[in-house]
């Protein structure tokens, strides 16, 4: 039973992995370490789940360890009964399960491997409980399983070299199965988990009457990618035999043999095929490129762009036979293809929101900390109704926005009392005034005024600094300046104080005036001002509370950034949130810590933000950047020994290590190298930074020519582009407004993005992709082409066209004929480039100044 | 022989953005007013098929952008153009304060062969808007000094006018293509010319 093996094998190398983990780094108690526990009670769970006889799904292996009621009596007496003191340490999801507590605690209190032994020892109730293809039925296994639990309980991880090392070699079909799942190890969610879900699936078949259907299914699931793969099937005999070998496995239930034949040298060899055709259409178009003649004259340089245009299908073909360096080293990663985490991604998919739609937002790193700070002189109600609380995205910050928006709210209404409080003490004082004291007074009220003037000179810089700790500038957040807005107090200002109708009301009626009374039926109709759609109607505590501080006038409500918060930043600082100061057993851990991890920013780590990064990262020196780090992942901030910053990878784009879980290796093209070194190639870049390049891919962010002088000279393609581009920025204003060029018109918005044509000089990292696969040029070529005949023949086209004031020719030029034309930047007229020297000015602008001049001296 | 063979007048209408170059056009093509403000882009036009004194000619009226911000476009239809409007708005001084920099910037552009003999025509349009602002006197007195522009006060909005502003706008493109063209010059239409000034001036009064 191979496929047995196999789960054997993986069951136990799991366990092997976990106690070798706990144990690398010699601490006394191995459960110190942070979720060492968990992982291991993870791993042996599976283990005794394994193959169990049960009426559950999911197997309960209680029948076996009530073994030990009559192997052990004596020691079995308080095994299920759970002391109150002792249940708080057990973790919530294991409460009700009574066997995983068993477990759990024996695998604690290192008595497992005896009760294993004992467990183990009596075999007639052991295959009572289990199925005989049960892990611990395999007494090689269950025998290695208990010197796993003997090295953790002895604290000695050489023991673990007592386990027999055939139990990890893979004899027959199971072999390339097991290289299967090593390969996948380091492309984490593809090949191995369609396995896994198999696996799965199988469990819930009764193994012993279907065992015909399982091991079709689990062929299916290896062959699986290649039935999405047609051009493979239609055109590879080999292909075709293995199809015959799924057919046959159908009927004969036994398929070892035939599973042997799927072998990656075969393969390799589709592969070729695939790469050889593949690269057959993409030469093609490039052959075709013609020198197209157009009646306007010599419009934006055709020879060039002739030349060029072979020149540059060579660079295509060698990228083309560079590019699948990442596929071609191993079969497998044709399969990656067509999953959705592989390196390479699907373009053609459109994301929900682009980058410059909501600036990055959506994508969210593990956590996300971010509250808006009111800016000097916000009124309370611009700043809570501002949309960057709605902007909360995630439903952490939703949570921190509220209670933010709460503390606002109550110390608004703190301050409003006090100041009241304050003035009727003033106004007592002042009744039993003699016109010294008022005088007095009176200047008192004046040099308060005057200080309070100076002090708000002083303190502004650091009141709108921003206390987030940010990603790019400094790894170690601790330099940011703390932030002021608490020192600034406004109690200096009482005197301003003015009573209107709304605190006579106050007075009056006090603060218990009923809800209903303050809430206007145009208040209820309404929303808040600039709140958006659900994010704070009326109806919701936060809308009731704007709506209360709505009756206020703005000139009696502090400002926001005078607003004395209840717990400001300094009496709670970050530090005080809790962040595990042990480390995860692995790095590579598994998915029960992703829950634990989800933290606002602190001072050791900021979660990563949403950056354009215009420059490439220099060299990363690991030792070095992980220190900076604080050792821990720049995505969750989970912390790592040193010892294991080595399984940490680095993110190309934000220059960062990464945890295994944060970092896929999801390969993605570096907007900074494609700008400083027209570097096409993908790097190994976090699940952020993916999410967030494939967000920002379509879109227009980068002046390219203002990020790097130089990139001209790095591409003859995108020299050709930027012309074409330019042309076509020219043409459009005649075009788009000419009444017989809708077509045209229509053609453009179909084939051609806004920007492309608006904005000659911004580019997205698709159009550089495209430049550099050639496609753009050709592309605007054709509409240059296209729009370059129209403008030729049309009348309204050539009627709206420029003739040369210098020379007076009867010629009609165009802006778009960049060899012979040039266009003044300031008026738009146009000269012939022979006719225009650089140093005389522009004619039409010299009459504009003239004119302009007569006019003011008129006036 | 004035109907041997078809004439084009070729006539350009110029003026500030929103004084009414394209209503007057309208009106005077297709006899329709609208109200509602759209600025023209660059350059179109409209023919018309009209008699001159017993010549069928065909007008080619090229309506233009007043606005500045349509600098991407050039001004190549000026060239070959038989008369040149001149439109500002009797409610807005700037417009008539500017007649002189389009008059200006047309005789360049155009390079007619004989610049001060050049026809334009000045249109004060808007006349049914209160308050008026610049006085039929003043435009008068402008017209003068170019050497004696034909001057006539409409209303596109109401066709006050506007036909007889633009027969006289071709006759005078007529003129000037015939006196170019340097062939016949028994035409009396020299003569009323001339005379044009009269119906200008009633119109004026017509107006007050």
């Amino acid at each position: 039973m191979p496929e047995y093996t196999v789960k054997h094998q993986q069951l136990l190398f799991d366990l092997k992995n976990t106690v070798e983990s706990l144990l690398v780094t010699q601490v006394a108690n191995v459960w110190s370490i942070y979720g060492g526990l968990s992982r291991l009670h993870n791993s042996l769970e599976k283990i005794f789940k394994h193959g169990v006889k049960s009426q559950e799904e999911d197997g309960d292996y209680l029948n076996f360890i009530q073994g030990l009621e009559w192997l052990q009596p004596e020691h079995s007496k308080s095994y299920f009964s759970v002391d109150c003191e002792y249940e708080s340490y057990i973790p919530h999801h294991l409460k009700n399960d009574k066997s995983s507590i068993w477990l759990y605690r024996s695998i604690e209190n290192h008595s497992l491997s005896q009760k294993l032994s004992w467990l183990l020892s009596d075999k007639t109730h052991l295959l009572a409980c289990y199925q005989s293809y049960a892990f611990l039925c395999q007494d090689s296994y269950a025998e290695a399983t208990i010197v796993c639990l003997r090295a953790i309980e002895h604290n000695q991880v050489s023991l673990i070299s007592e386990i027999n090392p055939n139990l990890f070699v893979i004899k027959s079909p199971g072999r390339e199965y097991h290289k299967v799942h090593r390969r996948c190890s380091s492309f984490p969610d593809n090949h191995s988990k369609i396995i896994w879900d198999n696996k799965k699936r199988s469990k819930s078949f009764d193994f012993n009457k279907s065992n015909k259907k399982v091991i079709k299914e689990s062929v299916l699931g290896k062959l699986k990618p290649w039935n999405s793969l047609p051009l493979l099937i239609n055109d590879n005999i080999k292909l075709k035999d293995l199809y015959r070998v799924n057919s046959v496995s159908k009927t004969t239930p036994s398929t070892p043999v035939h599973t042997k034949k799927i072998s990656p040298s075969m393969i390799k060899v589709d592969y070729s095929i695939l790469q050889a055709k593949a690269k057959k259409p993409i030469k093609r178009p490039l052959k075709k490129i013609k020198h197209v003649l157009i009646n306007n004259q010599d419009i934006i340089e055709h020879k060039q762009t002739l030349s060029s245009s072979q020149s540059s299908g060579n660079v295509d073909i060698t990228l083309k036979e560079k590019s699948p360096v990442h596929l071609a080293t191993s079969p497998l990663s044709i399969v990656d293809g067509f999953l959705p985490l592989a390196g390479e991604k699907d373009y053609r998919k459109k994301p929900k929101k682009s980058f410059i739609e909501d600036g990055g937002m959506s994508v969210l790193p593990m956590a996300t900390g971010f509250f808006p700070r009111p800016t000097k002189g916000q009124t309370l109600t611009s700043f809570l109704t501002s949309s960057q609380f709605s902007r909360a995205n995630a439903e952490l910050d939703r949570e921190n926005a509220h209670f933010k928006i709460s503390e606002a709210i109550i110390s608004a209404m703190e301050q409003i009392k006090c100041k009241k409080d304050l003035k009727l003490v003033d106004e007592n004082e002042m009744d039993d005034s003699d016109p010294e004291i008022f005088d007095l007074k009176q200047r008192i009220r004046l040099r308060r005024r005057q200080k309070m003037v100076e002090k708000s000179r002083f303190v502004p810089g650091s009141v709108l600094s921003d206390g987030r700790t940010d990603t790019t500038t400094s790894v170690s957040p601790n330099s940011t300046t703390p932030d002021s807005l608490s020192d600034y107090s406004s109690s200096d200002d009482v005197d301003d104080y003015e009573i209107d109708q709304a605190s006579n009301l106050i007075e009056n009626s006090g603060l218990s005036m009923s809800m209903a009374s303050l809430y206007s039926e145009a208040d209820l109709s309404k929303r808040p001002r600039g709140a958006p759609d659900g994010a704070s109607d009326v109806l919701s505590a936060e809308g009731v509370a704007l709506s209360l501080i709505s009756k206020f006038s703005a000139k009696q409500l502090p400002r926001a950034s005078e607003l004395e918060w209840l717990v400001s930043e300094q009496d709670a600082p970050q530090a005080l949130l809790p962040m595990p100061k042990s480390w995860p057993i692995s790095p590579d851990d598994g998915p029960q810590s992703s829950s634990t991890t989800p933290l606002r920013g602190t001072q050791e780590w900021a979660p990563p933000r949403p950056q354009i990064i215009f420059t490439k990262h220099t060299a990363p020196s690991r030792k070095d950047l992980m220190h900076k780090q604080n050792y821990r992942c720049a995505g969750c901030s989970m912390k790592v020994a040193p010892q294991y910053a080595s399984r940490f990878r680095y993110c190309d784009y934000l220059g960062r290590y990464f945890c295994t879980q944060c970092h896929t290796n999801q390969l993605a093209l570096i907007p900074g190298r494609i700008l400083q070194k027209w570097d096409f190639t993908r790097y190994p870049v976090s699940t952020f930074s993916y999410r967030l390049l494939e967000q920002m891919f379509a879109d227009p962010l980068f002046r390219i020519f203002e990020l790097n002088k130089n990139i001209l000279k790095l591409s003859k393609n995108l020299q050709i582009c930027r012309k074409l581009r330019l042309g076509l920025f020219y043409l459009k204003d005649f075009v788009f407004t000419c009444k017989y060029a809708e077509t045209i018109q229509e053609r453009f918005e179909q084939e051609l993005k806004f920007y492309l044509l608006n904005d000659p000089e911004v580019y997205s990292i698709e159009d550089l992709v495209h430049i550099k696969s050639g496609e753009l040029k050709n592309k605007l070529k054709l509409l240059v082409e296209l729009c370059c005949r129209h403008t030729s023949e049309c009348k309204i086209c050539t009627a709206r066209g420029f003739i040369c004031e210098i020379c007076n020719s009867e010629e009609i030029i165009f802006p778009w004929q960049m060899r012979i034309v040039r266009r003044c930047s300031k008026c738009g007229s146009c000269y012939h480039s022979k006719c225009w020297k650089a140093e005389v000015d522009c004619l039409k602008c010299e009459r504009i100044t003239k004119r302009k001049q007569s006019l003011d001296s008129r006036s | 022989m004035a109907h041997r063979k078809k004439v084009l007048l070729k006539v350009i209408i110029l003026g500030d953005s929103s004084v009414g170059k394209t209503s007057l056009m309208n009106q005077y093509v297709n006899r329709k007013f609208s109200n509602q403000y759209k600025a023209t882009i660059g350059a179109d036009f409209l023919t018309k098929e009209v008699t001159v004194d017993d010549k069928n000619v065909t007008m080619q009226i090229w309506d233009t952008a007043g606005q500045e911000r349509f600098q991407s476009l050039g001004v190549a239809f000026y060239r070959g153009a038989d008369c040149c409007v001149l439109v500002f708005d009797v409610t807005a001084p700037n417009t008539f304060k500017s007649l002189d920099s389009w008059r200006d910037e047309f005789l360049i552009q155009a390079s007619p062969r004989e610049p001060e003999n050049f026809p334009f025509v000045l249109l004060g349009n808007k006349v049914d808007l209160e308050p008026r602002a610049v006085s039929a006197k003043r435009a008068q007195l402008w017209c003068q000094s170019k050497n004696n522009i034909p001057y006539f006060e409409t209303s596109a909005k109401e066709g006050l006018n506007v036909e007889q502003a633009f027969l006289q706008i071709a006759k005078n493109a007529l003129a000037q293509q015939n006196s170019a063209v340097d062939l016949y010059n028994e035409f009396p239409d020299q003569i009323k010319l001339t005379n044009t000034q009269k119906p200008s001036g009633g119109g004026d009064s017509c107006a007050c």
